[in-house]
């Protein structure tokens, strides 16, 4: 097995490496399609694209989608729930938010949400209350949203989706990660590629400077002095293919030169937000200093998953409200409500919400209660690995709410799944049998849900 | 405490392993008891352990109302109406359709899906009219074949017992458990008959002409013929790489062809013998190891914390590689220094604990038992952080680290399934586990007080403590400016109510309302710039620890104790009433609290090297709390231990070959690669074994084997395409790409940049800037800026030297497969994607690169062509043909009119940033300065900016060349 991913083009045709060098490089680009050529789903798929917004710290689910009454009554009462790390006096804490009913399938969501809350967009989304994380802590929790394993190293749901269905565009990376300031607990480890082999990474479009790293030639050198350099090299390379004799995957190396050429042309065209009308730009927020950042990056999603792009991550940072509640969470909803208003409403009006599916989660959801901080209330939450909250939308998904919590909201009672049900879910939805899509490594098959789990039918539509 | 042993002892089985086991009968013609038997042995205990969970072991609860309980229910079917099985016909019935994967897939999961001779089983039972005997019946034949050490099922392999008597009665297929099996040497007459009408050349090796011929004997009977001496500069460069890392220079190559021509053989022997004496050697077989255990200077998880003086760890590697360390002292020492260390202390004092434990407190060590100490750092190399993960639960994270990189490290075993159940593949009860675990369940964690010494470089302790502690010092004025305004506005506050100021901690168990509100004074920007300054503030506190005598290790002790920032600060700290060790039980399912048996410690039963210390048991280890580690560590050490002795064997033949001779270099169990060339493996294995278990012995064995030497150009007839396409056979030299350090290191050597360094505190390479300064979460802030090293001379030294932190790779290394260093990693990636050309041609790093080797090229000879002859000489060891030559002379002409006409931007380097991130308790993006004092006198490397156009148009040239496959791959 081994063997294979070191040098995936071997066995692609024998015949391959006897073409020469020069004739190669013009040949029908299908002959190197290669890894992550597209590739039929194994079971009738309802989505082909998945939009992952991750809202790294965890959002509270009863400041966003889950009202707790019970709570704001409770509000500063003494509070004994055990929950691993909050020690000392601990006191429940009321959602600083009131909440209403924002669609006819019972979606809930507290006020601070206006834009999602349009029936438009709310009647397409599901609220899905019963998951449950294991870890207490971002980096394990958010390794295992993102990979499936607690440790981090394994493979992210991104490299599998990519792994089993390829993607659209070979110019375009198949898996692509936005992040909207700070690089998240644990960095790049949560959209590697595991053992799978390299090609399924996911690849950084950085919010900043050059959008992948190092895409742009040097400032002196200009495209048609590098395309001068890669004929010289084309030609240094074919001479030496001609003395080793062939060699595929000395050839595909060759290739890459070009597809990373066609690549500095293709990438500043599709990030390039300009060639949206300002009426598109200003409803994802671009014009207002708040929403920038987030509405530019779902934009672009929907712009990658326009080109063909398999698989978009965006991380929104900084929803870890262990104090002031409050401020933080209406200051973070207001950053990604329009946004996310916005990417549904747009795949919605442009047909692409049936093949395409949003997620919305963070890490873990947050505890009722909390602990004195300083000496005083600090209205605030600790890390929840027993219930949280998600919104998913298109991509087969049934829109409503699936599954509930207990009235504090501590922990998750109905339809409750662990991670990585929900895995196995996406991955169903992809067209992926969990089960079917491993990868032999470490002495036995390998799968995202790790040992297999369910797909929680009632999410279905 | 003593542990109960379930089942009763048989006699190992292993000398049955030559047998020939299949009995293959013509289905229809087998007796009527045969067939029952098999279904007794055979298909029974397979549909129980592969169908029964879902189908009959709960009768209220039968997926697709299927059972397969008894025969009626199989003949009935399930919900389809279908009957599973027609007796006599296999080719009718569910059942055999599903678990032929044909429209039903059952089991569901690829892992549990049945092999072939499996299916044949069930279709054998099926053919010959599905007989069911009775249970009592079933129990004879299944207690008759208990009794033969052999049958077609397998052999059994005497372990300290399952959790099930199926599980602990159960068979192997030989070639599945062949890693446990003990090594088999040749004997002086089969060697003589293998090398019987070879000449071993004068100055060759007998070992390696024995190794050539069990290669022959495989090529031969695939009908392939072996590939013809590499050339002498393909050679050259070959082992020069091998053994150092890095590419030959023009003159060694000039030399070794010369000498070649005069005797091949000498000139060999001596470019090994140069080669393995070079410091330079242990620098490219040490980053081997430092690989497989997970080498990096942080910690990793949330916080990602700096493991001060790590290096001392790498560096011991790297000195144990130099000086051909025996391996079994390598690996003793790394899994038990520190208790070498206690037993000198001992026999040089007046032999007390009390004595033990000052020493460890004073670190009053002679350099060996230094040194001893350094090497556990092995123990601390695994990602791990407590924060907000239980006590207990951090504990056992750690030991099950312990427990899975002990197995793929020293045993190529993999544990980490063995945790929760008794192992699905191999002959490894979840008891064995736990009593692996239980031999370091007395060990700590701790930063030890240890010497320097006298071999570790202490070069740039001093610029780097002036460097932190300016860090440090703008952090704490920062911080100090902030809680000023804090203060004041408190005052204030107590002012106005009349009320005497309290400072923060006075006012700490005051009401809320008799005291300001939290951070009373500070807006959204103070107060998450006060969380990044305090943050700092202990990071940079912390990094002066570098500079102390400290080393990364652990100590024995019968408890632990933990603070909630544990990882923060781990020093020895012995609780007052430690008392006796822990009681260890097996975990069910890996849960803390799920505890079964009791076990001793203890090491792997189904291994044939046996503890010489217990008597009742041979593989139970001392219950002391010292001497654990240390009786595991022998017995992995032990001449007898054939999973430990192939394992590292089968390393260094895949550190040549690319490959080993079995390709999972972690994992020796049934499901790993078997061995292509067992007899091989266990020749030199025993081999080894018997010359004081030294590893440049055996790489001068395979180094002078022809294989080795083979050209890589496959053989001119194209047989071994269908016979072997992997060429596993070696019918000719694997070709491979440069590894991530090679590339780097190489094209420093060829620039002529590359710094030669002893070791010592991890080098800074300059990495892409964009990465350096991006900011990067950590809890509770983000990590401070990376700043590489202030001179060339710091920073352009070898890779294995850089700074490793697991939450920042340096992106060149990762893009080259650099591996992260959460997992073991058995064998290095070298695919080619496509952002690995953007970083190979845009790059500033590969800029600088060229120019460098532009501006040497010019500095050594002022003849174009001679500078392009040159350049070849330095990147491929070899001229440039003559079309070559003409051809870039041309493009540098070409490309020098371009450069003319346009002029680079200098670059400059900023000397300070404004970092924003998301403040929690606000939601709001806050800004702050972070100061970056390396760049106020940085030296950097030359930029396009600094050289005329005509020295840009040669740098052109040269990245060409080092964007070449010839510059990547090695022949």
């Amino acid at each position: 097995m081994n063997l294979h991913r070191r040098s995936f083009f071997c066995g692609l045709g024998a015949s391959l490496g006897a073409v020469a060098a020069s004739q190669l490089l013009a040949d029908d680009e299908s002959r190197f399609a290669g890894p992550l050529a597209a590739k039929p789903p194994m079971l009738p798929a309802r989505a082909k694209n998945v939009i992952m917004l991750f809202m790294e710290g965890g959002p509270g689910h009863m400041d966003t989608f889950d009202p707790k009454p019970e709570l704001t009554r409770l509000h500063k009462e003494e509070s004994k729930l055990a929950f691993g790390q909050e020690t000392g006096f601990k006191f429940f804490v009321g959602s600083p938010f009131s909440f209403r009913q924002v669609s006819d399938t019972g979606l809930q969501m507290c006020d601070q949400w206006k834009h999602l809350a349009d029936p438009y967009v709310a009647d397409e989304l599901c609220n899905y209350r019963g998951c449950q994380a294991e870890s207490l802590n971002h980096p394990e929790a958010l390794f295992h949203m993102n990979t499936g394993s607690r440790l981090g190293g394994d493979p992210a749901i991104g490299a599998w989706a990519t792994y089993g269905l390829g993607t659209e565009n070979q110019n375009l990376p198949g898996y692509v990660v936005m992040t909207e300031l700070a690089l998240p607990q644990g960095g790049s480890t949560n959209w590697s590629s595991g053992f799978l082999p390299p090609h399924f990474q996911g690849t950084r479009l950085r919010p900043t400077g050059s959008p992948l790293l190092d895409l742009a030639s040097q400032p002196h050198k200009s495209r048609a002095h590098q395309r001068r350099a890669l004929d010289e090299l084309a030609w240094l390379n074919g001479q030496h293919l001609e003395r080793v004799g062939s060699d595929d995957t000395l050839a595909a190396r060759m290739e890459s030169y070009e597809l990373a050429f066609r690549m500095q042309a293709e990438v500043p065209g599709v990030i390039d937000l300009s060639q949206e009308t300002p009426h598109t730009q200003a409803m994802y927020g671009l014009d207002a200093p708040e929403t920038e950042t987030f509405g530019r990056q779902c934009l672009m999603a929907r712009r990658l998953v326009e080109q063909g792009v398999r698989f978009v991550q965006i991380f929104s940072g900084g929803w870890d409200s262990h104090d002031y509640l409050e401020r933080g969470h209406t200051a973070r909803i207001q950053s990604v409500d329009k946004p996310v208003a916005a990417l549904i409403r747009d795949l919605k009006q442009r047909g692409m919400l049936d093949d395409t599916l949003v997620i919305w989660t963070g890490e873990f959801g947050r505890t009722p209660d909390n602990n004195k901080r300083g000496g005083v209330y600090s209205l605030g939450r600790g890390h929840n690995n027993k219930a949280m909250t998600m919104l998913l939308a298109g991509g087969g998904v049934k829109p409503g709410v699936v599954g509930m919590t207990d009235e504090l909201g501590a922990s998750a009672v109905e339809c409750v799944h662990p991670i990585r049900d929900l895995h196995v879910t996406l991955l169903h939805l992809l067209g992926l049998d969990d089960n079917k899509l491993t990868y032999f490594h470490g002495g036995r098959f390998k799968q995202l849900s790790q040992f297999g789990g369910e797909v929680i039918h009632e999410l279905l539509a | 405490m003593g542990e109960s042993v379930p089942g009763t002892k048989q006699c190992r089985a292993w000398c049955f392993l030559g047998l020939p086991l299949l009995l293959t009968v013509a289905a229809g013609a087998r007796a009527s008891d045969d067939v029952e038997r098999e279904f007794s042995v055979a298909v029974l205990p397979l549909l129980e352990q592969k169908c029964l969970a879902c189908h009959g072991a709960d009768a209220a609860d039968l997926k697709g109302a299927f059972s397969i309980r008894d025969r009626e229910h199989l003949l009935l079917g399930g919900e389809s109406g279908e009957p599973a099985i027609v007796p006599g016909d296999a080719q009718q019935g569910t059942l055999l359709a599903a678990v032929r994967w044909d429209g039903l897939e059952m089991p569901p999961k690829e892992n549990d899906r049945l092999t072939a001779e499996q299916v044949a089983a069930v279709e054998r039972w099926v053919v010959a009219g599905a007989p069911w005997p009775d249970e009592a019946t079933q129990a004879r034949y299944r207690d008759e074949a208990m009794q033969q050490a052999v049958t077609t099922e397998g052999i059994r392999v005497t372990t300290s017992g399952g959790t099930s008597e199926a599980w602990t009665n159960r068979r192997y297929q030989p070639d599945d458990v062949w890693a446990f099996a003990p090594v088999q040497g040749l004997s002086a007459e089969q060697q003589r008959q293998l090398l019987e009408g070879i000449d071993v050349a004068a100055g060759s090796r007998r070992e390696s002409a024995v190794v050539d011929a069990l290669i022959e004997t495989r090529l031969h009977a695939a009908g392939i013929v072996g590939g013809g001496r590499a050339d002498a500069r393909s050679l050259i460069r070959r082992a020069t790489f091998d053994l150092h890392g890095l590419p030959p220079t023009p003159e060694d190559v000039e030399a070794f062809v010369a000498a070649s021509q005069r005797d091949p053989q000498a000139a060999w022997n001596d470019l090994l013998d140069r080669l393995l004496a070079s410091p330079r050697y242990g620098e490219r077989w040490g980053r081997h190891w430092l690989d497989v255990t997970r080498y990096a200077d942080t910690g990793g998880m949330s916080n990602d914390y700096e493991r001060s003086n790590m290096w001392r760890y790498r560096d011991y590697v790297i000195r144990a590689f130099n000086d051909d360390k025996p391996y079994d002292q390598f690996v003793v020492e790394q899994l038990a220094g520190d208790e070498l260390a206690d037993q000198s202390v001992r026999q040089r004092t007046d032999g007390s604990d009390t004595e033990v434990e000052r020493v460890q407190q004073s670190g009053e060590y002679l350099p060996q038992e230094a040194e001893w100490i350094v090497a556990t750092g092995f123990l601390r190399l695994g990602p791990w952080d407590n924060a907000m993960v239980e006590k207990e639960e951090a504990r056992q994270i750690w030991l099950d680290d312990l427990v899975n990189i002990t197995g793929q490290a020293f045993l190529s075993t993999t544990m980490r399934c063995v945790k929760c159940h008794d192992h699905k593949f191999d002959p490894i009860p979840t008891r064995d586990y736990y009593r692996i675990y239980a031999a370091f369940s007395t060990t700590q964690m701790a930063e030890r007080q240890v010497p320097f010494l006298p071999q570790e470089n202490r070069d740039g302790f001093e610029s780097g403590r002036s460097h932190a502690q300016r860090m440090l010092d703008f952090a704490v004025a920062e911080k100090n400016r902030l809680v000023e305004k804090r203060e004041s506005a408190a005052r204030s506050w107590f002012e106005e109510r009349g009320l005497p100021y309290q400072d923060e901690a006075a006012r700490k168990n005051l009401d809320d309302d008799a005291k300001p509100p939290r951070n009373v004074g500070l807006d959204h920007v103070d107060e998450g710039q006060l969380k990044v300054r305090e943050q700092d503030e202990w990071i940079w506190t912390r990094q002066l620890e570098r500079y102390e005598p400290m080393a990364q290790s652990v100590y024995n002790a019968a408890s632990f104790e933990l603070a909630w920032n544990g990882a923060r600060k781990l020093r020895i700290k012995r609780a007052k009433n430690s008392g006796e060790p822990p009681v260890c039980h097996i975990l069910v399912g890996g849960g803390l609290t799920a505890r079964g048996d009791v076990v001793q410690p203890g090491v792997l039963s189904a291994v044939p090297a046996r503890l010489a210390s217990t008597e009742a048991d041979p593989f139970l280890l001392t219950e002391e709390i010292s001497g654990r580690r240390l009786g595991l560590a022998r017995w992995i050490a032990d001449a007898n231990n054939p999973l430990a002795t192939r394992s590292i064997v089968n390393r260094i033949w895949q550190g040549h070959f690319g490959v080993g001779i079995a390709a999972n270099a972690n994992n020796f169990g049934g499901k790993g690669a078997k061995p292509t060339h067992p007899q091989l493996l266990d020749f030199l294995t025993a081999d080894f074994v018997a010359h004081g278990w030294s590893i440049k012995r055996l790489h001068r064995i395979i180094m002078n084997t022809a294989a080795y030497q083979r050209a890589s150009l496959p053989p001119a007839d194209e047989a071994w395409k269908a016979v072997d396409p992997d060429n596993r056979l070696l019918s000719h030299f694997p070709k491979r790409r440069l590894s991530a350090e090679e590339i780097r290191d190489g094209i420093l050597q060829i620039t002529g940049e590359l710094q030669e360094r002893p070791g010592g505190l991890p080098i800074m390479p300059e990495i892409n800037m964009e990465v350096a300064l991006e900011p990067r979460m950590i809890q509770f802030s983000l990590a401070p800026a990376y700043q590489p090293s202030r001179t060339p001379h710091e920073r352009n030294a070898r890779s294995i030297y850089a700074y490793r932190v697991r939450g920042q790779a340096d992106p060149f290394c990762e893009l080259f497969n650099l591996p992260n260093p959460n997992e073991s990693c058995e064998l290095r990636e070298a695919a080619a994607v496509t952002p690995q050309v953007f970083t190979l041609l845009n790059s500033d790093q590969m800029t600088d690169r060229s120019i460098a080797f532009a501006l040497r090229l010019e500095r050594e000879l002022s003849e174009p062509a001679a500078q392009i002859d040159r350049a070849f000489q330095l990147a491929f060891g070899r001229q440039a043909t003559d079309a070559e030559r003409r051809r870039l002379l041309a493009y540098r002409a070409e490309m020098a009119d371009y450069h003319r006409e346009v002029t680079p931007e200098p670059v400059v380097f900023p000397t300070a940033i404004t970092r924003s991130l998301v403040e929690e308790f606000s939601g709001q993006v806050f800004e702050y300065q972070e100061i970056l004092p390396v760049f106020e006198d940085y030296v950097p490397d030359l930029k396009a900016a600094d050289v005329a156009p005509q020295t840009r148009a040669l740098a052109d040239v040269c990245l060409l060349l080092l964007n070449t496959n010839e510059f990547l791959y090695l022949n």
